[in-house]
C-alpha cells in the first residue's frame, strides 16, 4: 500500500490489534446512551490498539481522553479510530500533532456521520431494499440474500478500509475520503432508488388492475395517491397512520360493497 | 406451534433485536431478512417472504440517526410471522388474508418497541451513571461494562416480541374472526396498499431533487410498457 511517495507496510506488531478492532468495531454500539452516546464503545473499540502502543497499564490521562462525548455513523467508526490511533502511536513517540486527539474526534465525528447517514441508511439501504423486493414480489427466497449481500459488501468494505486507511494516512485519511465523494454516489442511489419504487408501484397497480379486469391505464389514478401520501409523510405524517387509515379505508369499502 | 417454535422465534428476535443497534448492524434484521428466516426455522418460509414484502418499505426511510428511535419493525415482522402461523391451530385459519390480518394487529403494537428500546438507552446511562467501573475502573471492568449492556437491548428486544405474539394473540382471537371476510373481499388491493403506501413514504421522505418527476416518469413508463405489452 502507498501513503504519499513511500511504500507502506503493515507493522507485524499492529495487525493482530487491528484484526480484534475490526471486530470489535460490531460492538461499538453496545453500550449506547443518550448521555454520551457511542463513547464507551469507542473506547472499546480502540482498547486493543491502545495496549499495542502503551501496554496492558493505560494511565486514567489516556482512558479519560477518550471517555468523552462521541458519535459518528457506526461503519465510519473504525476510520476514525484507525486514525486515532495513529495519532496515539505519534503521541507515544513524543512526536508533536497537528491536532490533539479530542479535537480531531470532535472535527471529524459529524461530517462522517452525516456522510454515512446519506450514503448508507439513505442511499444503499433502501436501494438494496428495493432489488430484493422485486425478487420477493417474484417469490424468490433468494431476496433476503441479495439484500444482505447488496447492503453488506460496501458496509464491510467501509469498516475494514476504513481502519486500515486511518491507521495509515492519520488525519489525511479524512481528506482522501472527501476524494470518494460520496455524497455523490448516495445521490445517485437515491435517484436510482426512486426510479425503481416507480417502476415497483406501477407493476403492482398494473397487476391490481388485471386482477380486478380493468384496462391497466386505470393503473395511472394512482400516481396521484401515492403523490399525495408522499406528501403527508414530506409533512410530517406518520407510515402507521397512513398505513391504518388505508387499510380501514379499504376494509370499509369491501364491507359496503 | 410448539414450544420449541416459540423458544427459537424468541431467539431470532433477540438477535435481530441485537442487529438493529448494539451488534454487528449487519441488516439482518430487516423485515425483508428476519420474516423469511422466522417462517424458515417454524417452517414456512414463504408465509415470512409475504411478510416481509408487506413491511419492508414502511418505515425505511426512517433513519436511525443520532438518538432517534424508528420504529421497531424488526420485532413487528418476527411478530407477524409467528401469529400467521400459529393462526392454524389456533383459529384454523390460513392464508394471505390471515397473513395481512396479523400484519394488521403487530403494526400498531411494534410502538412499544419504540418505548422498549429507549428504556434500554436510559438504562445503559444510568448503568454507566451509577458504575464506578466507569469514571475509574481498569479497562477490563469498562469492556465487561460495555458488554453487559448488550443485556439491555436483547431483553428490548424480547420484551417487543411477547407484547407483540401476546397482544396480537388476543386481538385476533376476538377481530379475526369479524374481520377475515372483509379482509378476504379486499383482497389484493389491501395487500398492495401496504407496498404503495410504504413506497409513498419513502418517496416523501427521501430527499432529492427532481425526486417526484423522476418516479412519476418511472411509473407512468412502466405502466404504459406493460399496457401496450
Amino acid at each position: 500500500m502507498r501513503s504519499g511517495n513511500a511504500e507502506v507496510k503493515l507493522p507485524r506488531p499492529m495487525r493482530r490489534p487491528l484484526v480484534k478492532m475490526f471486530l470489535r468495531s460490531f460492538l461499538l454500539q453496545a453500550s449506547w446512551n443518550f448521555e454520551r452516546l457511542q463513547n464507551l464503545g469507542f473506547l472499546f473499540l480502540l482498547l486493543p490498539g491502545l495496549r499495542s502502543i502503551y501496554g496492558e497499564d493505560l494511565s486514567e490521562e489516556i482512558l479519560e481522553r477518550h471517555r468523552e462525548y462521541f458519535n459518528t455513523h457506526p461503519y465510519f467508526a473504525p476510520l476514525v479510530a484507525g486514525a486515532i490511533l495513529r495519532l496515539e502511536t505519534s503521541l507515544a513517540a513524543g512526536q508533536e500533532t497537528q491536532v490533539d486527539v479530542g479535537e480531531f474526534k470532535k472535527m471529524v465525528m459529524a461530517p462522517l456521520a452525516a456522510i454515512g447517514d446519506s450514503l448508507f441508511w439513505g442511499g444503499i439501504r433502501p436501494l438494496a431494499a428495493i432489488i430484493a423486493l422485486f425478487l420477493a414480489s417474484r417469490g424468490s427466497l433468494w431476496a433476503p440474500v441479495a439484500f444482505l449481500l447488496l447492503f453488506n459488501l460496501p458496509h464491510l468494505v467501509c469498516r475494514g478500509a476504513g481502519l486500515v486507511f486511518g491507521y495509515f494516512w492519520g488525519l489525511r485519511a479524512i481528506e482522501t475520503i472527501q476524494r470518494f465523494r460520496l455524497p455523490d454516489v448516495s445521490v445517485r442511489c437515491k435517484e436510482i432508488s426512486i426510479i425503481l419504487l416507480g417502476v415497483i408501484c406501477a407493476y403492482l397497480a398494473h397487476k391490481g388492475c388485471i386482477h380486478q379486469e380493468l384496462s391497466p391505464l386505470w393503473g395511472l389514478a394512482l400516481l396521484p395517491v401515492v403523490l399525495l401520501f408522499a406528501h403527508s409523510a414530506r409533512k410530517g405524517i406518520s407510515s402507521l397512520f397512513l398505513i391504518l387509515v388505508t387499510s380501514a379505508s379499504l376494509l370499509g369499502l369491501a364491507l359496503l360493497f | 406451534m410448539t414450544a420449541t417454535d416459540f423458544i427459537l422465534a424468541g431467539l431470532v428476535a433477540v438477535g435481530a433485536g441485537l442487529d438493529r443497534v448494539a451488534f454487528l448492524q449487519s441488516m439482518f434484521s430487516r423485515p425483508i431478512v428476519v420474516a423469511p428466516l422466522t417462517g424458515w426455522l417454524l417452517g414456512d418460509p414463504m408465509v415470512g417472504l409475504e411478510i416481509g414484502i408487506l413491511l419492508e418499505l414502511l418505515w425505511l426511510g426512517r433513519l436511525p440517526v443520532g438518538a432517534s428511535i424508528p420504529p421497531d419493525d424488526t420485532q413487528v415482522a418476527i411478530g407477524a410471522t409467528v401469529l400467521s402461523l400459529s393462526m392454524e391451530s389456533l383459529l384454523g385459519m390460513s392464508g394471505m388474508p390471515v397473513v395481512i390480518l396479523c400484519v394488521m394487529a403487530a403494526i400498531p403494537l411494534g410502538k412499544f418497541g419504540q418505548v422498549f428500546d429507549r428504556l434500554a438507552r436510559h438504562a445503559n446511562g444510568l448503568v454507566l451513571k451509577r458504575n464506578k467501573a466507569f469514571s475509574s475502573g481498569s479497562p477490563r471492568k469498562l469492556e465487561r461494562l460495555h458488554l453487559a449492556c448488550l443485556l439491555h437491548f436483547a431483553l428490548a428486544g424480547l420484551a417487543t416480541f411477547g407484547v407483540i405474539v401476546g397482544g396480537g394473540t388476543v386481538l385476533l382471537y376476538y377481530l379475526a374472526p369479524v374481520l377475515i371476510g372483509a379482509v378476504r373481499e379486499a383482497g389484493l388491493s389491501l395487500q398492495y396498499s401496504f407496498t404503495l403506501v410504504g413506497a409513498a413514504v419513502l418517496l416523501g421522505l427521501i430527499n432529492i431533487s427532481r425526486g417526484v418527476s423522476l418516479f412519476s416518469a418511472a411509473f407512468a413508463g412502466t405502466l404504459l410498457v406493460l399496457w401496450v405489452r
